[in-house]
């Protein structure tokens, strides 16, 4: 919204700029079809106005062919007579059955989309703007609203264009263009020092060519000056426009005491010129007699007699205030523009505007008034001219009768003429305070948002009783046009700072650093509450590249997230740690695309979070040990027949040998074989040591990816003696090709084992023959389970969940750790386990865990239990 | 080498290293040996022997089992068993009921010890 009125602002600026320098109709059509292809990009548009027999005509166009003109010369959608025209716009034109007469031209001209958009002064179309497309176009609010823009801003310069064009056309044709030429006909042949006799007419007697009438009946103010600067003769014109009586009122003073004090130097430098030979020419404003304020334009010439001799003076001053006032207006309304688009306040804005409409019309005050947000409330917006005790009046009030002819216009979103407040107004209240301040006529302008609500109303006073000319009228319009802009621009400012203000409320109140980073990883803004937690301080970073400032890893590890961000459009989370001087802290990072060149980078410290996870991961490995050291004892006897099986063969094996080395001759054969039997059989021994030392060793978890059946025979080879010595029948059906897991071995060795032992002792009551142990291998395609059936008692009622608790057992002998340290191995390594008990008889336990591909996030949940994977 | 001579042994061990070894021992001492890998395979093809040395525990039919079913047939064959580890203690009477035990590793002196332990005491029985 703010860039939007910010473009409409430009818009404005570079229409007013480009219409502001031209006089000329077809300069204005020029500059206004410049300004559309700079501010909205088309190129192909044209402009078109109603003749004097109600035709539309083509005035300026762009990319249009002769033939085209011809063929749609004289469509309009509207007539000289319409009102409230509203924009057309065809996105399509193959969709639009009001054109299809058109279409083979449209198609011949490529022209796919078009927009009439109306040219309205004075409520009635005088013309109309078109933009045509190659393609279908769908148009935006904010486009319409531009192209309106320029088209008002054209339809107020053709009006004022074909007004000076009038003026121009009834000027004299000699006009006002003194040069040498034109001096000579002018010469005055003048007795020195005889004073004029008819003070009321030309001194005739002193005229060697008489150009009396053309004197006389002159519409300039012409004076004749003796070379003191004393005032010998005013023609009639001149007479009235200095506001005079007669002449009598003027001749003789000095006619420098007519100007302004601080114009003196100029006035004397111009007569000084003319005394000299040259003319001498200077434009100044002046009041009149009658205390109107005027601007002249004016040449001083000098009169020569026969001889050469500069005997007199002729000034000629023409009233050039309607030209002066036009540019006045173009300046006022620039400037009042300019203030908007840097942002002056309201207040402010709308006193300037009122000020230059003011100027534009002796006699008159102005007032703007706001509606509230609410709609229902009015405020003051300017009324700079206007005694305060009158203004103050409208402010606050609700909007109805109190508010008076401007009331009416917020309700009604019209215009509304009051010609004489002492007869019209139905307001008695307000108008009693009118009058007593001189207002006597009211014209009160709604004032628009972009969107065509009503934000306000412009009203202008006049001093006398009477309705707006043509010329007022549009200066009401022009004046709430802009009014609008202003309000519009000012409250989208106003929204702007407001959730400026909110974010800034928020960002204060959200301990997480933000970085605003560009798409190649360039610092470009942060939020940090306290900087000195900080890699380093944000003076350092801003401006620099991730590169320059992060561990290489980590930037790489960012750089990969920006770019999922950037193509998925989704947040991207990242968990990363950094050495910082005493300590290593640990980081989120949430990853979400702002605007389409930029990324936010939302950072939370979660070292704390960090820390007591890693402090009950290692709590957790401390009971897992502890598990394993139990399930070692309890499997003491096993274990022990383990070793002893290969320990026996060897010591065998070695005595044999001895009887061996005793014979002749020498069974050589015999002895290698036996020796090779010691040698395997030692390595078997030497394996099981090894797996001891495993599950005994107090070691961090190492991620590598696994074949859960290969785990699962390590488990079976070390239980082997012990399933069989409690008579625990064991059957597999291990899936082949199961995909891999990343896990720890160890950790996974002994969730399956403490599953086995759960299952024997589970089955220990029941008779033998009964007994039956399953493991079971399958995968999916997210996980590998490994289920483990027994046919026990299976778990009583309510405790399927439970039995995952830690010190929950059913056994006397048992801690009850078992289950608790397989659960949460298994949920570190982001997989579930769940108890469920069979139709028939006992209970199975189900193990599931993530595939090692696609389950990259295994490192965040096992970092806790591993040494920390992320950079840093 | 035992006081009476060679001797035919016979082994149940369900541990092919183990089983080999000891043949190869017991074969190098002078001995006939023959090797049975569980109880049930010993039943189906046993021969007449001086001692049987069975290894406690085995896969179905288990050492003290096994020689229940001698003993009910009427088998007064000598035994002596092995075992790998604690199992049932080797002091527990009950479960011995007589029988010599060693336990793994064993060295050829404490077997042949326990095998002509066995042989006599069968011997001063009968």
């Amino acid at each position: 919204m703010p860039a939007a009125t910010n473009r409409q602002l430009a818009v404005r600026l570079a229409v007013g700029r480009a219409l502001g320098r031209t006089r000329d109709l077809d300069d204005v059509y020029s500059a206004a079809l410049d300004t559309l292809a700079e501010c909205l990009d088309v190129s192909r548009a044209s402009v078109l106005l109603f003749d004097p027999d109600g035709v539309m005509r083509f005035k300026a166009y762009r990319g249009l062919s002769s033939e085209y003109r011809a063929a749609v010369q004289g469509h309009s959608p509207w007539t000289p007579d319409s009102v409230d025209a509203e924009p057309l716009l065809v996105p399509d034109v193959t969709r639009e059955p009001s054109l299809a007469s058109y279409l083979p031209v449209f198609v011949r001209e490529r022209i796919a989309a078009l927009a009439f958009i109306p040219m309205v002064s004075l409520g009635h179309v005088i013309g109309k703007f078109m933009l045509y497309y190659a393609a279908p176009h769908a148009f935006e609010d904010e486009e319409v609203q531009l192209v309106g823009v320029i088209a008002s801003a054209v339809a107020f310069a053709v009006e004022r264009g074909r007004t000076h064009e009038g003026s121009r056309r009834s000027d004299s044709p000699h006009g006002f263009e003194p040069n040498a030429s034109v001096i000579g006909p002018w010469e005055w042949a003048v007795t020195p020092g005889a004073p004029a006799e008819h003070l009321g007419g030309l001194p005739s007697g002193t005229l060697r060519q008489v150009r009396q009438c053309d004197i006389e009946s002159d519409r300039d103010c012409l004076k004749i000056l003796g070379l003191d600067g004393r005032l010998l003769y005013v023609n009639p014109a001149g007479v009235a426009q200095l506001g005079a009586e007669d002449s009598r009122a003027l001749v003789g003073r000095r006619w420098v005491e007519f100007w302004q004090e601080k114009d003196h130097e100029v006035v004397e430098q111009a007569m000084a010129r003319a005394r000299a030979g040259t003319i001498g020419r200077f434009q100044r404003p002046t009041r009149t007699l009658a205390g109107v304020m005027k601007w002249w334009d004016v040449a001083v010439m000098p009169i020569v007699d026969a001889g050469g001799v500069v005997v007199q003076l002729k000034a000629v001053s023409r009233d050039v205030s309607a030209q002066w006032r036009t540019e006045a207006f173009q300046a006022g309304q620039h400037q009042v523009l300019e203030m908007i688009a840097t942002g002056a306040p309201l207040a402010q804005v709308l006193t300037l505007l009122v000020h230059v409409i003011e100027d534009q019309c002796e006699g008159m005050v102005c007032q703007a008034l706001l509606l509230d947000a609410d709609g229902s409330h009015v405020r003051l917006g300017a009324a700079p001219s206007l005694p305060e005790e009158f203004s103050r009046r409208f402010d606050g009030q609700p909007l109805g009768p109190r508010i008076g002819a401007c009331g009416t216009v917020m309700q009604t979103g019209r215009t509304v003429i009051v010609t004489d407040i002492g007869h019209d107004s139905p307001w008695p209240d307000l108008r009693d305070a009118a009058l007593s301040i001189g207002l006597r006529a009211c014209w009160s302008a709604p004032i628009f948002s972009s969107k065509k609500k009503v934000l306000g109303s412009f009203a202008m006073f006049s001093d006398t009783a009477r309705g707006p000319h043509r010329e007022e009228l549009r200066l009401l319009e022009t004046a709430a046009d802009l009014a609008g802009a202003a309000i519009d621009h000012h409250r989208s400012q106003e929204a702007l700072r407001q959730s400026e203000e909110r974010n800034r409320a928020i960002l204060r109140a959200i301990p997480d650093w933000m970085f605003v980073l560009s798409n190649d990883g360039v610092y470009l803004d942060c939020h940090v509450k306290n900087p000195g937690a900080l890699l380093v301080p944000p003076e350092v970073f801003l401006g620099k590249s991730m590169r320059d400032i992060l561990p290489p890893s980590l930037a790489e590890v960012f750089e990969r997230a920006f770019e999922r961000a950037r193509t998925t459009n989704e947040p991207e989370r990242i968990e990363y740690s950094l050495d910082l001087q005493h300590e290593r802290r640990f980081y989120e990072a949430c990853i979400v695309r702002c605007d389409s060149d930029k990324l936010l980078s939302i950072v939370r410290d979660i070292s704390d979070r960090k820390h007591a996870e890693l402090d009950a991961a290692a709590q957790r490995q401390e009971l897992a040990h502890l598990n394993r050291v139990l399930i070692l004892a309890e499997q003491s006897g096993a274990l022990a027949h383990e070793l002893s099986q290969p320990l026996a063969a060897i010591l065998a094996n070695a005595q044999a040998a001895r009887h061996l080395l005793d014979r002749t001759p020498l069974d050589l054969e015999e002895l290698r074989e036996t020796l090779d039997d010691v040698i395997k059989s030692d390595k078997r021994a030497g394996m099981v040591i090894h797996r001891l030392r495993e599950l005994l060793k107090k070691s961090s978890a190492v991620l590598q990816p696994l074949d859960v059946n290969e785990v699962t025979r390590e488990v079976l080879d070390l239980t082997h003696s012990d399933l069989l010595l409690r008579r625990m029948p064991i059957t597999t059906a291990l899936s082949p090709d199961l995909p891999p897991v990343l896990g720890d071995r160890v950790q996974l060795q002994q969730v399956i084992l403490n599953l086995v032992i759960n299952a024997c002792d589970a089955m220990s009551t029941v008779e033998p023959a009964e007994r039956e142990l399953k493991l079971t291998t399958v995968a999916d395609d997210e996980c590998v389970q490994i289920a483990v059936s027994d046919r026990g008692v299976g778990i009583p009622d309510g405790h399927l969940d439970s039995v995952f608790d830690p010190f929950v057992t059913h056994r006397p002998d048992g801690l009850g750790l078992g289950l608790a340290i397989s659960r949460s191995i298994v949920m570190a390594h982001r997989g579930r386990i769940q108890a469920e008990n069979n139709p028939d008889r006992g209970a199975t336990f189900r193990c599931f865990l993530p595939l090692a591909n696609g389950t990259a996030d295994v490192s965040i949940g096992m970092n806790s239990v591993v040494a920390m994977m992320s950079p840093g | 080498m035992t006081d009476a001579g060679p001797l035919n042994l016979s082994i149940v061990d369900d541990d092919e290293a183990v089983r080999t070894a000891l043949r190869r021992l017991l074969r190098a001492m002078g001995h006939e040996v023959r090797v049975y890998a569980s109880a049930e395979e010993y039943e189906a093809r046993a021969t007449a022997a001086d001692c049987l040395i069975v290894d406690l525990r085995l896969p179905g039919l288990n050492g003290f089992e096994l020689r229940e079913r001698l003993q009910s047939r009427g088998s007064q064959i000598p035994i002596v068993f092995i075992t790998g580890d604690g199992g049932p203690s080797p002091s527990d009477a009950t479960a011995h009921a007589g029988t010599p035990t060693v336990a793994k590793p064993f060295s050829e002196g404490d077997l042949i010890a326990a095998i002509t332990r066995a042989v006599s005491s069968e011997t001063n029985i009968h």
